[in-house]
This record gives structure tokens, sequence and C-alpha cells, in this order.
């Protein structure tokens, strides 16, 4: 087969841990954390070598030297018994760390090895273990362990042991919902298809996608553990022969340092904690984004403004189209030589690039592509919904005598939903889950038609959603109620319920099954007809589009590839991906031809060929192709192809 | 005769418990998840399972895997009762029954190599131990899958690949045991159009070249149209119709069916048909209706219907149907 | 229906929890050395008819429990004994009549002592969650609003500080500030004006309490800070929230409207988490500030090894955090309609 020539050669491999290390060498708060506890950990260490004298002997203490200010022989001052803070602070840092690190060892193995087996067995013995880790979780830990401590006898290690037997509850949670999480994934299923036991399962899947959630919970409890331990010795409960920086505070405390006004004997163990503690938290935090990226970008970040760029130079050659009357009807939509970037940390990515179309009353235009094609990109771009890393490089939209790419935020608001509306995946996350249907209806409606006539606003919106075949009890319900099919539907309703003259609906039923995706569509025809909507819609299935559309925009790479009335597109298409594409879609009308698939991946738009988009995958490809990018043809019958070949079939 | 086929499926029933029986919850709800099907499978012959989802096809293919257990009924494997096999049993079937399922991204263990991936049946089924062999097994089943040259793939982690070539990574680790049948569970459906077929006919050649059945399953009829030579259509845990690929397609004959087939798009503005749309929603399959369990969405519905329930009847020797109208 | 079952099924679950904690409790001050009833006796502050009493009020003669004379697990007692006349029974009949004891430092009952104090906390805890949850808010939404810009990582690393300082060492450093500005050195008011006007009072309190309060603020508001920053975040990334904007709302309608109330669910469930660590910082600041509350009460019990005082305490701690926490469980589930729908 040609596919394999034409696939991406393996780049160096780059081993998970690897990556982690380049990330985690970006992500400033981890390193400072990590250099903040190196440092405390050194310090504790080579105290004996460190520190300048030794705190456990009284050796050279005269009377006059309880509570000195700091001075060139004791830096950090003196303390109510007259030995040096900063040798106190060094020994302490081992105490208070020795405690963290082997509570919180204890913790994290109970807490893993409950989470691990409640989550992964499931049934009684996690209804049991997760119970118990709930009776855990709300008795309060603190007075708990003050209660058992102020009962036992206070010595390091039966802090360590309570602390560490106290501590587990939050970790035993997350581990467990963790594995739950890695359990339900298909690769566990798979394990087990091949015939792995429980214990494969858990040593290969289960422990490697638990460990680094495991590890960042282990250095919170960690911190946890050293505050807990200051805490107890604060208020008289630490082992009296280890000087933590606890006991440090709790006798410089109760023993007159405030009155005496010796900041020093306070300020310092206390600042050991908070360095501690601060750099735990920091590689903690740091870790979590390392390991668990989100965008921090969202819905309500400011965009970035439009920019005008003459189209000039070589990729940008093709010159200004204007796609030729199609219809009787009149003009609605009048899109001209979009293109929209997309600026990440100063790289640019052209995700759609001089796409012209122009949408009439009443028309049903289909917008055609893969994943990645730039499809929603452009639909987003019209509505200026891109997010913010996305900028419209060039271009104008015309609708209604205004052009939207050059409106404020404010004017584009208010022509939202009215003017042009959309219709989101509704299987998806498109319905807010904490509002009823019926409210986040009347909430469109209301902000565009202020002066609604208040009786009829609930006429309204039983009207709409009967509209789409919801019955109107449905009205108060919320979208968890619904079933996928009806939530799309009550996205119908509601891009309705401002009657727009546009509506857009992003591939309205993907996700949804054969008969439910039947109905939406012919309710969408429906819709169309009978309220004279014209409707752009965005999806990758050939089928569909056939059975509904007046026109086609077939999109590939971010490039108009071929645009023309329904039929052109599939009796006579000139582009050649169009014609793969239509060879690699099933037709049971069709059924003794043999499917063929187009060779190789759609690119990517931070790595786009240097000719044609398509060059790569094409069959027909020439010299010419892999160095210029073609430029969009006008043949007859308003037939645009974005291709070589037609030129040269001129 | 039992040696003709490679599964034999008799009454097969698999019900869930609705909800956990609890102090205030009547623990007698059953999800019908699939109820009584009877399906043979040639050596060699590859199936088609269609329905929409809530039909059973998942459960029935999990049940056939031995990953849920039968409720009620027998499955036979190359002559074998596997229905209730013990743990140790079934890992020895499971060498001969490999499953590939619909979304690569997520059934590929990110943090393995493709190699660890593909040669952890070996490791788990203590199959070809001396490392020269498993590699030389691991590298036939990735060049099989059409990773070619293996070499270039096994040191890379799922997350460097592509859709298509992950699905065929999927489809590599379950040749390498050398199975007779493979459960295919909607292995394309995540996938770009425009590489869909490129996996249809790995599949239909490797059931050429190694002689492996498959039973593919899809909500998708349109797919599978080119390669299955059977088809078996389900609605609520149950066949309803069964019958070579020609002859459900040219003449379907359960009301289903033909509605089915008339919401499949065609890419051809010019043939645009009358679609046959059914109503509402598929029924919860714990408050199954009685009679005929199609006939609240049923077009052609009669009184009948809503008393008795069909059971499938042959149309042809080798087409089946459950329609009460089939008997006239 | 659902919703009646899931309130009945979240307070039955708080009846269970209140029941093992007493059972912790009785169980926990008979196994370790520092038995109230016992070591009451053995107190040298004690007179000779209090022991007596002390005896009577806990059965110390009695047995355990059915089947243990003593808390010795080898030497078993009788199981046919009449579960009325155990220790334990006693134990738990003193808790309804709401008696704890007497205290060993003050010879009066343990119930008055805490009574009095019980609402002194819930004075500084409420002031101090009320001002933490509304600044930690103002301040999350600024910063997730705000997300990337400066605001947003000063607002973080502020909140990453505020998290890391031990209360009471904030406690000390504030109170040592405040002894050098003229704030009052501790306790609730100052000795000597309970006969002053209402009003002088009130003042006089509410100049006690800034700096327990302000403490307690800094501490806590980090965390809410935290949660609710990453919380909208989450929300604001949401398919929904584009809905929204697309719909043409304005970023002030979306935020009012579509976030706030999802962001808020996080945030309910960590003041419920929190409620255990509430009472840490609580005993903290008080044990610094010499505020004489609850967690007051457990530091001098603590130092005077006062046991019954310290038992007391802890219980009625725990059931106050166990009920808070079933209220917190029961507005989560009015705020989120998909909880009690499983």
């Amino acid at each position: 087969m040609a596919v394999q020539e034409l696939e991406l050669k393996p780049a160096v491999p780059s081993s998970p841990l690897l990556g982690f290390w380049n990330t985690f060498k970006k992500n400033r708060m981890a390193v400072v954390g990590l250099v903040m506890l190196v440092v405390i950990v050194f310090i504790a260490v080579f105290a004996d070598a460190l520190a300048p004298y030794d705190p456990k002997s009284y050796e050279g203490i005269q009377s006059g030297d309880v509570y000195n200010a700091p001075s060139a022989a004791h830096w950090f001052g003196t303390d109510d018994a007259g030995k040096d803070v900063l040798s106190s602070f060094m020994y302490g840092a081992r105490i208070s760390l020795i405690v963290g690190f082997f509570a919180a060892f204890i913790s994290i193995f109970i807490g893993g090895l409950f989470g691990i087996v409640a989550g992964f067995f499931g049934g009684r013995v996690e209804n049991f273990l997760m119970r118990f880790t709930d009776l855990m979780l709300v008795i309060p830990d603190l007075p708990l362990i003050v209660v058992i401590v102020a009962l036992t006898r206070p010595n390091l290690l039966n802090i360590i042991f309570v602390i560490g037997l106290l501590g587990w509850t939050t970790t035993a949670r997350i581990v467990r919902s963790q594995t739950l999480a890695v359990k339900s994934r298909k690769f566990v299923l798979r394990a087990r298809a091949i015939g792995a036991g429980n214990w494969h399962i858990i040593a290969n899947h289960i422990l490697p996608l638990v460990m680094p959630i495991l590890v960042v919970n282990a250095i919170l409890v960690i911190s946890l553990a050293i505050l807990s331990e200051s805490t107890l010795s604060f208020l008289g409960l630490g082992d009296p022969t280890a000087i933590s920086w606890g006991q440090m505070l709790n006798f410089a405390f109760g023993r007159g340092a405030m009155s005496a006004g010796a900041w020093w004997a306070l300020v310092v163990p206390g600042f050991g904690i908070v360095w501690v503690v601060l750099g735990l938290t920091l590689l903690g935090n740091g870790l979590e984004q390392v390991l668990n990226p989100r965008l921090e970008a969202h819905h309500l970040m400011p965009g970035r403004p439009t920019v005008q760029t003459e189209p000039v130079g070589d990729e940008s050659a093709s010159v200004e189209h204007k796609p030729t009357k199609r219809k009787e009807s009149p003009l609605l939509l009048d899109v001209r030589n979009l293109s929209v970037n997309y600026v990440n940390e100063g790289v640019v990515a052209k995700a759609v690039q001089n796409v012209s179309f122009q949408l009439h009353e009443g028309e049903l235009m289909g917008l055609v592509g893969e994943s990645g094609c730039g499809k929603t990109t452009l639909m987003m771009a019209l509505l200026r919904l891109l997010p913010a890393a996305g900028e419209i490089a060039n271009g104008h939209v015309y609708y209604g005598g205004r052009d939207l790419a050059m409106l404020t935020e404010e004017e584009m608001a208010d022509l939202r939903w009215k003017g042009i509306s959309i219709i989101f995946q509704g299987a998806m996350n498109a319905l807010n889950p904490v509002r009823t249907v019926g409210d986040q209806i009347r909430e469109a409606i209301s902000k565009h038609i202020p002066n609604y006539p208040p009786g009829t606003l609930e006429e309204r919106v039983v009207e709409l959603l009967e509209l789409v075949g919801i019955a109107a009890e449905h009205k108060d319900h919320f979208p968890h109620q619904y079933s996928g099919g009806m939530r799309q539907r009550v996205m119908i309703a509601m891009a309705l319920s401002c009657n727009p003259q546009i509506v857009i609906a992003d591939e309205p039923t993907t996700a949804l099954d054969v008969m439910i995706q039947a109905q939406i569509l012919e309710l969408l025809d429906n819709l169309r007809r009978k309220l004279g909507l014209a409707i752009i819609f965005v999806t990758h299935d050939l089928g569909v589009v056939a059975e509904m559309c007046d026109s086609v925009l077939v999109m590939y790479g971010g490039v108009t590839a071929e645009y023309a009335d329904v039929d052109t597109i599939y009796n006579a298409p000139l582009h050649p991906y169009t014609q793969e594409l239509l060879k690699a879609f099933p037709d049971l009308s069709k059924p003794e031809r043999k499917l063929t698939s187009i060779p190789g991946y759609p690119p990517k738009l931070n790595e786009l060929p240097p000719g044609c988009r398509f060059a790569p995958r094409c069959p027909q490809a020439f010299a010419r192709c892999s160095v210029e990018l073609p430029k969009l043809h006008e043949l007859a019958d308003a037939h645009f192809v974005s291709c070589h070949l037609v030129e040269n079939g001129k | 005769m039992a040696q003709d086929y490679i599964l034999e499926v008799r009454y097969l029933k698999k019900y869930f418990q609705a909800g956990r029986p609890g102090w205030f919850s009547r623990g007698d709800l059953f999800v019908h998840a699939v109820d009584d099907v009877d399906l043979q499978l040639k050596r060699g012959e590859v199936i088609a399972l269609v329905g929409e989802s809530g039909c059973g096809k998942s459960t029935l293919s999990l049940t056939l895997m031995g990953l849920e257990e039968a409720t009620e009924g027998t499955i036979l494997f190359e002559g074998r009762d596997i229905t209730h096999a013990s743990p140790k049993e079934r890992k020895e079937i499971r060498q001969r029954i490999q499953m590939v399922f619909q979304d690569p991204y997520e059934s590929l263990n990110p943090t393995q190599t493709i190699e660890e991936i593909v040669s952890e049946p070996l490791h788990v089924h203590g199959l070809a131990t001396n490392p020269e062999e498993r590699n030389d097994r691991v590298r036939r089943a990735l060049e099989d899958s059409g990773l070619k040259p293996a070499e270039d793939y096994l040191h890379r982690f799922p997350h460097q690949l592509s859709g298509g070539q992950r699905q065929r990574v999927v489809i590599a680790s379950a040749l390498v045991l050398e199975p007779h049948l493979l459960l295919a569970d909607e292995p394309v459906s995540m996938l770009d159009v425009s590489i869909r077929a490129e996996i249809i006919n790995l599949l239909a050649d490797l059931r050429q070249k190694r002689n492996i059945s498959v039973i593919f399953i899809t909500h998708d009829l349109g797919t599978v149209g080119y390669f299955a030579d059977r088809v078996a259509v389900m609605y609520l845990g149950r066949i309803v119709e069964i019958g070579t690929m020609g002859e459900v397609l040219k003449d379907p004959q359960h009301p289903y069916t033909k509605a089915l087939l008339s919401v499949i798009p065609v890419p051809n503005p010019r043939l645009r048909r009358k679609r046959i749309i059914l109503q509402g929603e598929t029924p919860n399959p714990i408050d199954l209706p009685k009679g005929c369990r199609f006939h609240p969405r049923c077009p052609v519905a009669i009184e009948a219907c809503k008393l008795s329930d069909p059971p499938l009847q042959k149309v042809s020797d080798t087409h089946s149907a459950a329609c009460l109208l089939l008997v006239r | 229906m659902s919703r009646y079952r899931f309130l009945l099924k979240k307070i039955a679950w708080s009846v269970f929890t209140i029941f093992f904690v007493l059972i912790l409790n009785f169980f926990l001050f008979r196994v370790l050395p520092g038995d109230p009833a016992r070591a009451g006796v053995k107190d040298p502050r004690m007179k000779k008819e209090a022991v007596e009493a002390i005896r009577v009020r806990f059965g110390l003669d009695k047995p355990v429990i059915n089947c243990f004379q003593s808390l010795n697990p080898i030497e078993l007692g009788d199981c046919a004994v009449n579960p009325f006349d155990t220790q334990f029974f006693i134990y738990l009949r003193n808790l309804t009549r709401g008696e704890f004891g007497i205290s060993f430092h003050t010879n009066r009952p343990v119930s008055d002592v805490l009574l009095e104090r019980l609402w002194n906390t819930i004075l500084l805890i409420g002031a101090g969650q009320i001002l933490s949850i509304i600044v930690g808010i103002a301040f999350g939404v600024f910063a997730a609003w705000k997300a990337r810009t400066t605001i947003d990582y000063s607002a973080l690393i502020t909140g990453l500080v505020a998290w890391s300082l031990p209360t009471f060492w904030l406690g000390i450093i504030l109170l040592f500030w405040g002894s050098n500005n003229g704030f009052p050195i501790g306790g609730k008011a100052t000795p000597g004006t309970s006969s002053y006007p209402f009003l002088y009072q009130a003042g006089d309190v509410f100049k006690h309490m800034l700096l327990p309060t302000l403490t307690y603020t800094i501490v806590f508001m980090g965390e809410y800070m935290l949660v609710m920053r990453s919380s909208l975040l989450d929300v604001l990334a949401e398919d929904y929230i584009l809905t929204a904007k697309a719909k043409g709302l304005s970023t002030f309608q979306i935020l009012k409207d579509h976030a706030l109330k999802n962001a808020m669910l996080p945030i309910v469930t960590i003041i419920a988490i929190n409620l255990g660590f509430t009472v840490a910082g609580a005993i903290q600041i008080e044990a610094v500030f010499s505020w004489p509350g609850l967690g007051g009460a457990i530091f001098e019990a603590v130092n005077r090894r006062d046991y019954p005082v310290l038992q007391g305490a802890f219980l009625l701690i725990a059931v106050s955090v166990i009920i808070a926490n079933l209220i917190a469980d029961l507005t989560y589930s009015y705020l989120d309609p998909r909880v009690h729908s499983e």
C-alpha cells in the first residue's frame, strides 16, 4: 500500500518521562518549589556541619544571653535559654522534615491502598472502604490528634503515627476517583479482553496512571503533616526532647519572647515552616499543572482585534472573488476572503485562508471537511466567537449592510442570536446543567426583545418547544433529564427563539443515533421551509449534505477546495480531494463499488505543506503542486475550484 | 454439522439489575440488554451486527468475549461450550477470540510503547517466551496490520500516532495471538471519513489471508455494506432480521430494517428519497413493550402486534425476520 | 421522591456518624491512659466525696460493656449482664442528659464550661468564615476572569502563600504587631468592663475580635480563592459559556447567570471538607489570642490535663462539624439538580 510511504517518519522517540521533564523545566512554580525544598533538605541533612552551635549543650551560655538581639555571633539572636536561634532552626528543620515525610508516607500508603482497592474492585469492598473514609473525613483531625497525643505520651514516634494514621482520607478519595477513571478507560477493558488478570492490570495499567496524582497528593500531604506537627508542638504536645520549629515557637511564645520584644525568636522558626510548606505547595501545584495541563484560556477572555492585511504576497495570491448570484432570493451574508490565524506564544497557525461564500435567503449551504480543516473556526469567526488566541487576519463578513469583522464587541453581542444564531452539538455540554431548559430559552428572548409582552413570554417558550417536538411539561426540566436527541432539539428551539435570519448548525447530529439523526435533519429541513431560514450546515458527512443542501463548500487544510451547487459537487467534482472523498464515502446505492481511502492524513495547521494543502495526498499531484498554492478558479455556473489542474485543462 | 460453525449462540440472554437493591428500591427491575439471541457464524465469515445505541449489540459482544457473564443460553465456540467457562479456560479461549474497540484514542495505554502494547498479550499468556520469537511475532502482527516497517513504530508512544495508525496498533495487538474470531466494536466510527475505508479494507484483507471470522458491530449499515457477508439487525436486545448482505439491503423484510435503510444518507443529490423516519426514541430496555417490542414505533403495526411477540421466521434459507406481517 | 430519599439518606448517615464518634470517644478515653473517670479518681485535686460521686456517675464498678469487664481483651467478662447496667450505657445516658462530667480544674460541670465557650467560638468562626469566603471568592472570580494577566498571577501567588502560613504563627506575628500598636493583647473583653453600657462592651469585644478574625480570614481566604479561581476557570471554558456568549449575553450577565452558580459547587464541597480545618484554625487562634472559646478550652485542658473538658470539647466539636457537614451536603444538592437524580 502507498499509505505508509506518506505517513510521517517517526520523530526522535520521546518517552513520557522526557516529555515530563521538558514541561517541568518550563513551569516556574514547580522549579522554584523544588529549589526551596532542596535548600531546606540540604540544611537539615548537613545541620551538624552547618550549625554554628550545638543546640543541646548549654556550654558557654551566660545568664545575660537570654533573648539577645541578632549579632555577628548569633545571626538570628538567642532564645529564652540563651541558645543560638540559627542552630536550633537548622536542627529543627530535621525534626519537622522527618515527621512530615514519615507521617506522609504512612498516610499515602494507607490512602493509596484503600483508594486503589476500593476503586478497582468496587462492590461491597468499595462501599465499606469509602464509607469508612467518609466517616474519618468528617471527624475533625486536629482535635482528634490532640486528644490522642494528650492521652498518650508525646514522643516523636507517637506523633508520626498519629498524624500518619489520621491523614490518609483525602488521599484515599483522590486515588479512588482516579482509579475509577482509569478503570473505565477502554485500554483496561482491552487488557481484560486479552486475558490479563487483576494484578496484571493493576500493575501495568492502573498504577502507572494513578502514580502521578499520588505523587502530587503526597507532596501536599507532607506539607499538611508538617503543619500538623508544628501545631501540635506549639500547643505543647510536641516531643520535649526533639526541638522542632513548632517547639521553638511554643517556648518563645510561652516564655515571654513577646514581652521581651524578641521578634527573632518568633519570626525565624515560623519562617522555616512557611518556607517548607510554600516550597511543597509550589512544587505540588506546579507538578499538577505539568501533569494535567489545562487550557488557561476561557470563553470570556478578550479576543484579538481584527487585522486587515491586503491580500498580497506569494501565498495569498488568490484574487478577491465574488461568487455570482446563484439564487433569485436576496443575498443575506457575503463572506469575502476571510482568513483566521491562531497566535500562540508568537507562533502563527493559519487556520482559515481566504475563504469566500455567499448565503441567500432560504438557502441551505453545506460546509464539508474533515476534522481540523477549519470549518468550525470559520463559523466562529463569522460570529466573532473565536477563542482568545484566534484573530481574523483578513477579510470581510457583510451582513445587513455592515461588516461583522469590524464591529465592536457590544454591537456584535446585539446582533448575535437576533441576526445569526448557532446550534452547537447539544449532546455535549452546550446547555447549562444547573438551569432549566425553559429558563435558558427565555433568557435569550428577554435579552434581545426586552419589551416582549410579559404574559406571552411563557407562551413563546412553549411554542418554541412544541415547534421542535418537545411537550410543554418538559419546560422546567434540567438538561440532564433529557436524552441526547431531545437536547439537540432544545438547542434548535433556543437558536430559533429570536427569529434569526441565519442559523449555523455546527455538526448538530454527530454522536447521535442514525434514526435520531434523521429526525433532527428532517426537523431542520422543515423549519427552513416553514420559516424561510438560511442555514449553514457544518458536517463531515457527505451523505447528509447530498440529501439536504443546495450549495456545498468543501474545505481542506483551511482553504476552499471546491465550492459549487450540490449537484455539481457530487456529479461533476473537479477538485481531486472532492473526488477522493466521494470514493471513500460508502454509497449503498452502488454496493458493488469498492471503497478506497485517501492515503495519509490531513495536514496539521502548524505544519502546512508549502504548496497545495492536498498535494501530499493527491493522486494527481505534479511538481508545481508542492511549491505553489493554487488560486481559486471560477468556472462557469458559480463553480469554484482551487487546483492547478483546472487551469491546465482550460 | 457443528464443525461448520466457529461460533454458535443459542437463546442468549443477558440481564442487568437496574440499580442496586437497597432499603428503598425494588430489586426486581432488569435491563433486558440481550434477550434471546440466536446466531451462527461460519469459519471465515464476516457478519455485521447493526443497531442503534441501547439495542444490546455491545453487551452481546462483551458477553461473547466472556467480559460479561451470560444470564441464560449457551455460547459454543469451535464446538465447545464456553458460556460459563472457568477463569482458566476463559484465558485460554481469549487466545482465539480477540476484540477491536471503538475508540483508538482511548483503547491504548498512553504510558506504554507500541512494542509493549503489542507484546502484552504474549506476556499475559506466557507465549513466545524466547525474545527473538516474541520480536518476530510482534513485528509480523504490526506489518500485517499495515504498519511497515515495524521498526519505525516499536518504540513510539500512542500519542505520536494518528487515529488510523492507532487503530492499526489495536488490530495488531489482537492479531499477535493469532485469533480465529475477531469482534470489532464500531472500529471506524471515531475515524475521519477519508481513512475509514482503509481500516475496513485491512479487516477484509486479514479475513482473506488468515481466514479469521469477524463480527462487525456498527450503527451504520453504510460502512459495512461492502465487506460483510451477512447482516443481523438488532432492536431492543433481539435480532429482528438476519440474512445475507444482498438480501437485507435489496429486500428488507422487517419494518425497522426498512426504516434504518431508508435513513442512511446516499451521497447523490439526484437520489433524494422518501425517508421512513421513526418517531420517538428507542424505549428503555427495563419496561419492554408488550407484544412485538417494535410496535409502539412501527409505522405499519396492526392490532395483533400489541399482543404477540413474533419469532424469527424464514423468508429464504438464509434470510429471516421477526414480524407478524410476514405471515401472508 | 428521589430528593426526599436523598435527604433521608444523608440524615441517616449523619446520625450513624455521630454514633460512631460517641463510641470512638468512649473507647478512646477508656483505652488510652487518660480515662477521665479513672484519672479523676486518682487526681489529687479531687475531694473524697467528689471521687465517690464520679464512681457512681460513671458506673466504674460496672462492666465496660457486655462481654467485657474491663478493656483488657484477654479478660473476657460476662455477656449476660444487663446491657443497661454497663459503663457504656451509663456514658450514653449521661450524654443524653447533657452531663459531660466535672472539670478537674474548676470543679464546674463541663457542660456549663463548654456551653458559654461554644458561643464565643461560633462568633469567631462565623465572622472569620464569612469574611474569608467573601474575600476569597471575590478575589478568585477576579483572578479567573483576568486569567493569564499580572492580576491573576499575583492573586495565585498570594493565595498559595496564605495557604502555607501556619495559623498560629500568623496569629503570633499579628499579635506581636498589634500589641505594639494599641490592640488588646488577648481575651474577649477588657477585664472589669462588665458593668459598662452595652454599646461600650460590644465595641470592646469588636476590638478584641479584630486580630483573631483577621488571622482567620487571611489563612482561609487563600484556599477559597484558589479553589474559586480554578473552578471558575473550568466553568468558563465550558461549552455552555460559549452558548451564552453566542446568545449575545454580556460578560457580566454570563458571569452572573451562567458561571457563578456552577463554579460555586466546588466551593461548597471545600467548605464542607474544610470544617475540620476550620476547627483546627480556631483552636490555634484561640490559643494565641486567649480567646475564651472551645478551641481555647482544648488548649487549656491539654495543658492542665483536664480530661473531662477535653473529652466534652472533642465531642461537641465533632458533632458540630458533622451537622455542619450535613448542611453543606444539603446546600449542594439544592444548588446542583444533578445530585439527587444520580
